[in-house]
Order: C-alpha cells, then sequence, then structure tokens
C-alpha cells in the first residue's frame, strides 16, 4: 500500500477515536470527568504542565529525564547483550556456562529488582538503569543468540572454506547474517526499558514521567494522569520510529520488493 | 600434486544408525575432472563434504595431496548447490572475501577479482548485491569467487542444479572452458548423467544408501578419441554417437539402482 495511503487512514483512525472520546466526555458525559478526562481538562493539564510545570519539573524535564535512562539503560543492555548473545551463538562453551544462568534470571520478573536496585542505589538514576538493564539486556541476548544459530549453515561454511579468519567471521558473516534478528532484539529492549523505566520511577523517583504519573494519581488529577501516558506514549514510539528507521539503513540486503518497508 | 583420494571411507550418521558411504575408494589425480552421479541420498554430496572438510569419516581416510583433510581451507574452494553468497556483500566483495583472508596487497586483489569479474561475464555488477542477479548470475559469481582462489582442488555440489535449462548449458560450456584452459583437480556432484558424461574425464557411479562406488567411467579416452573439443556446442557433443553409448551406460547403471530401491 503506498505510503501516503497508509498515512491517510492511520490519520483517520487516530481522528475518529478522538471524536469518540470527545463524544463519550464532553458532550454526552457517558464517562464522567472523574475517571476519564476530557480532551479539554488534557490540554489544561498539557498546558499547566509544560509551562508552569508539575511536581516541581516542566514536562520538558520530565520528559527528557526519562528519555535520559532509556537511553542509558538501552544502551548498556545492547551493549551487553548483543556480545553476549553473538559469544552464545558461536561457542557451545559459552553456551553451556550461560544459559543455565539465564535460565534462573530470566523467569524473575524484572520489577522484582526494583528493591535490590534502590536498597544499592537509592533512587537516583543508577538504581533505574541497573532495572531497566536487567529488563532490557535479556530479549538482545536471546535473540542475538537465535539470529547467530540460524544464519544458514552453507554461509558459515563457504566462510570456513575461505579461510575467514575468528574476528572477520564474527564481524562479517556473523553479525550481519545475525543481524535481522539482533534488530528484532533491540526493538523488545527498547519497548522493555521503557515499561520498566515507567515501573521503576512509579515505585520511586524525583523526576520522570514515571514520576509524573505517580503524582497526578496521588492528586487524583485524570488530565495529569493522561498527559503522562500520552508522553510516554509518543515518546516510545519516536524511539522505535528512530531504531526502524537506523534497521532500514543497515539491514538493507533484506528488503525485497513489495515487502512492508 | 592435488591428487584427491578416500582411502577405505566409512561414514554413518546419528550414531551409527543411518550409514551413508560404505567403503568408498577413489582415485582423483592430480588435474583430473571426476563427476559422481548417484541415486538421491547415495551420499554423493557427503563425498564432497568429506573433501572439503565440513564432515570427517567415520572410519577410513581422505587424502587431499598428501595430508589428511582436517579442516575446511581455500585450497580446496567449494562452490555450493545453492550458491551461499553472503547476501551483505556485494559481488566484487564475495569474490574478494577470500583473498583478503590469505593477505593478498590490495592491488593485486583488485586485479584479480576484476579478472575474475571478467571471466564470469559480469563487468558492471562488481556493485550489485546477490538479491540483485538472477540465479545464474549468482552461480556465476560463486564459481568466481571459487577460481580466483587459484585453488588446487575445487569441489562443486551440484552447482547448476538449482539453474534454468538455458542457464544451466552455457554454464556447463563456460565450465568446459575453463577446465580445459585452466585445469584443475575437481570433484563435481551431479545427478545430470549428460552433464557428468560432458564435463568429467571419469564419471563415478554410485550405488544407493549405504552409498558405495559401484563403477567407474573413463569419458576422457572417449572423448579425445572422438575429438569432441572440435564441437562448439553441448548439444553437438551429446548428437555423437561415443556421447550417446556412454551416456545410456550410464543410464542403465543408475536405472539398476533405482530399480533396486524400489523392490
Amino acid at each position: 500500500m503506498p505510503l501516503r495511503r497508509r498515512s491517510v487512514i492511520g490519520l483517520t483512525t487516530l481522528a475518529l477515536l478522538a471524536a469518540l472520546w470527545f463524544l463519550a466526555t464532553s458532550v454526552t458525559g457517558m464517562i464522567s470527568p472523574g475517571r476519564f478526562p476530557t480532551p479539554g481538562d488534557t490540554w489544561t493539564a498539557a498546558v499547566q504542565a509544560s509551562v508552569r510545570g508539575y511536581g516541581d519539573a516542566t514536562l520538558l524535564i520530565h520528559v527528557l529525564q526519562s528519555l535520559k535512562l532509556v537511553a542509558l539503560g538501552f544502551a548498556v543492555s545492547i551493549l551487553v547483550g548483543v556480545p553476549l548473545g553473538l559469544l552464545m551463538g558461536t561457542s557451545l562453551t559459552a553456551e553451556a556456562l550461560l544459559n543455565p544462568v539465564f535460565m534462573l534470571l530470566r523467569p524473575i520478573p524484572p520489577l522484582a529488582w526494583i528493591p535490590l536496585a534502590i536498597l544499592w542505589f537509592g533512587l537516583g538514576d543508577t538504581a533505574k538503569i541497573m532495572v531497566i538493564f536487567f529488563a532490557a539486556f535479556v530479549p538482545s541476548v536471546i535473540n542475538t543468540h537465535a539470529g547467530v544459530r540460524q544464519i544458514d549453515r552453507p554461509l558459515i561454511e563457504a566462510a570456513r572454506m575461505l579461510g575467514t579468519p575468528r574476528w572477520r567471521f564474527i564481524g562479517e558473516v556473523v553479525v550481519p547474517g545475525a543481524a535481522p534478528m539482533i534488530f528484532t532484539g533491540l526493538r523488545l529492549s527498547l519497548q522493555a526499558s521503557w515499561t520498566t523505566l515507567v515501573a521503576a520511577e512509579l515505585v520511586g523517583a524525583l523526576a520522570g514521567l514515571g514520576h509524573l504519573l505517580n503524582l497526578a494519581q496521588q492528586d487524583l488529577y485524570p488530565g495529569m494522569i493522561l498527559v503522562g501516558m500520552i508522553a510516554v506514549a509518543i515518546f516510545g514510539a519516536l524511539t522505535t520510529a528512530l531504531l526502524g528507521a537506523v534497521e532500514r539503513r543497515t539491514v538493507t540486503w533484506v528488503r525485497t520488493a513489495g515487502e512492508p518497508a | 600434486m592435488s591428487s584427491i583420494r578416500f582411502d577405505a571411507v566409512n561414514k554413518t550418521f546419528g550414531g551409527g544408525q543411518i550409514k551413508a558411504l560404505e567403503d568408498i575408494d577413489l582415485d582423483i589425480a592430480d588435474k583430473e575432472f571426476m563427476a559422481i552421479v548417484g541415486p538421491s541420498g547415495c551420499g554423493k554430496t557427503t563425498c564432497l563434504r568429506l573433501a572439503a572438510g565440513f564432515e570427517f569419516p567415520s572410519s577410513g581416510r581422505v587424502l587431499v595431496g598428501n595430508s589428511e583433510v582436517t579442516q575446511p581451507g581455500p585450497d580446496r574452494a567449494v562452490v555450493f548447490q545453492q550458491f551461499a553468497l553472503f547476501p551483505w556483500k556485494t559481488v566484487a566483495e564475495n569474490i574478494e572475501l577470500g583473498l583478503r583472508n590469505k593477505n593478498v596487497p590490495r592491488a593485486e586483489r583488485r586485479a584479480r577479482v576484476a579478472e575474475a569479474v571478467g571471466m564470469i561475464g559480469l563487468d558492471g555488477y562488481e556493485g550489485a548485491y546477490p538479491h540483485q542477479l538472477s540465479g545464474g548470475m549468482q552461480q556465476r559469481v560463486a564459481i568466481a569467487r571459487a577460481y580466483v582462489l587459484d585453488p588446487q582442488v575445487l569441489l562443486m555440489d551440484e552447482p547448476f542444479g538449482a539453474l534454468d535449462a538455458q542457464t544451466r548449458v552455457v554454464m556447463q560450456e563456460e565450465l568446459v572452458r575453463l577446465a580445459r584452459r585452466n585445469p584443475r583437480t575437481v570433484l563435481f556432484i551431479t545427478h545430470g548423467v549428460e552433464e557428468a558424461v560432458y564435463l568429467a574425464d571419469r564419471v563415478a557411479i554410485m550405488t544407493r544408501r549405504p552409498g558405495r562406488i559401484k563403477e567407474i567411467v573413463d569419458v576422457k579416452s572417449v572423448r579425445e578419441a572422438d575429438h569432441w573439443e572440435k564441437c562448439a556446442r553441448i548439444e553437438d557433443v551429446m548428437d555423437r554417437e561415443s556421447f550417446i553409448h556412454l551416456r545410456t551406460h550410464i543410464w542403465r547403471s543408475l536405472r539398476e539402482e533405482k530399480n533396486g530401491a524400489e523392490h
């Protein structure tokens, strides 16, 4: 489907949802403003948060704080996760060594690390980065590992037949061969970063979108709650789109005609 | 000197459950073109994989030159049935990788890649990616990637199997030209009897599984006696009485194997 047509359909859906929202709250009052804010309330809350600030900081500061933590947590996760996945995919010894540890760590919900993180690092950034790391590096490892494992065997044999030395083999065969799966892992890691960040900020933080959401809940302020949620949605989507753009620039060889770009 | 020698080779898979090869004794002389034909699943590809160093015999030895095969290497270039080009590398980069691995200086690499690209008639496609090429073009790149290494031994696993009929004929004629101009020790796996007779010096016929060498047919002496090299085209060769005779002989031998499988 052409991009233009898809954009039109997408925008129409959003406009319809907004209209429904307006109808259900402001016009008919089917949903009381105490449960779900009207568009007007939300706008007022957005303006308030942007201009005067809410919870000791403006919306921009909250957003920047959250973005910073997501970026740092995500970066640490993939810097550890992708090499670990490559190692497990290319070395049976590493796989045998690390797999049991993973089996043990995986069932622990990332949020269960929050108490320990706060105990170690307090309410500052480090605790949140640690929690994000525990949530986000797992999908990077698993998908990178799987990506390496599913590289066409003839490609690996061709590389060996051509006498490719180990580091070149990893850099020029394994990494590009696993790249589509690595990016799948990165996308999941990014999602996990946002999810855990907001949760971690909900539990204890001095700034950030989760902190804003938590305050708005304590203040019984539905408009502000929605502002926080919309901000998470927008920046979550933006960072995902950014990652998608990086992937399209990097993995140019798998896209074929007719496939959605 | 790069002969290939299978010395009493047995190969089993699945912890000894499946017997793939049984007592393979085969000597391929230096610069000889040997084709192996056989019913599907007879283990002919396994023979090639043993020579390549991707697999190892359960018993017996595989020698290339005078040393036992212990690992894959650029002295034994492989052309895979499914091409196995790196999709993220261009034509030139695919052909160049083996030379880089051998630490060939950049200027020489460039010259040799250009020569190889010219040989396969893909000038102007150096910067193309495999997915932008047709199957025949991809297979030519795979052949160039093997040839550019100037390997003593060339291992080809049904290299034309995935090509359409016309492209296959062109590739076969090209391979004959290359093989006569610059002879190598070649082990060529195919299920195409005509292809085997057209290309090879000798054709080894394998039995159905467990694969054994049933018969080795000498083509070279017939080819030279009947002057096939005077024929410009594959169909002219295929019209010759001597060709038909050899082909029919091999067909019959294979047919016995296939019938045996049905009973």
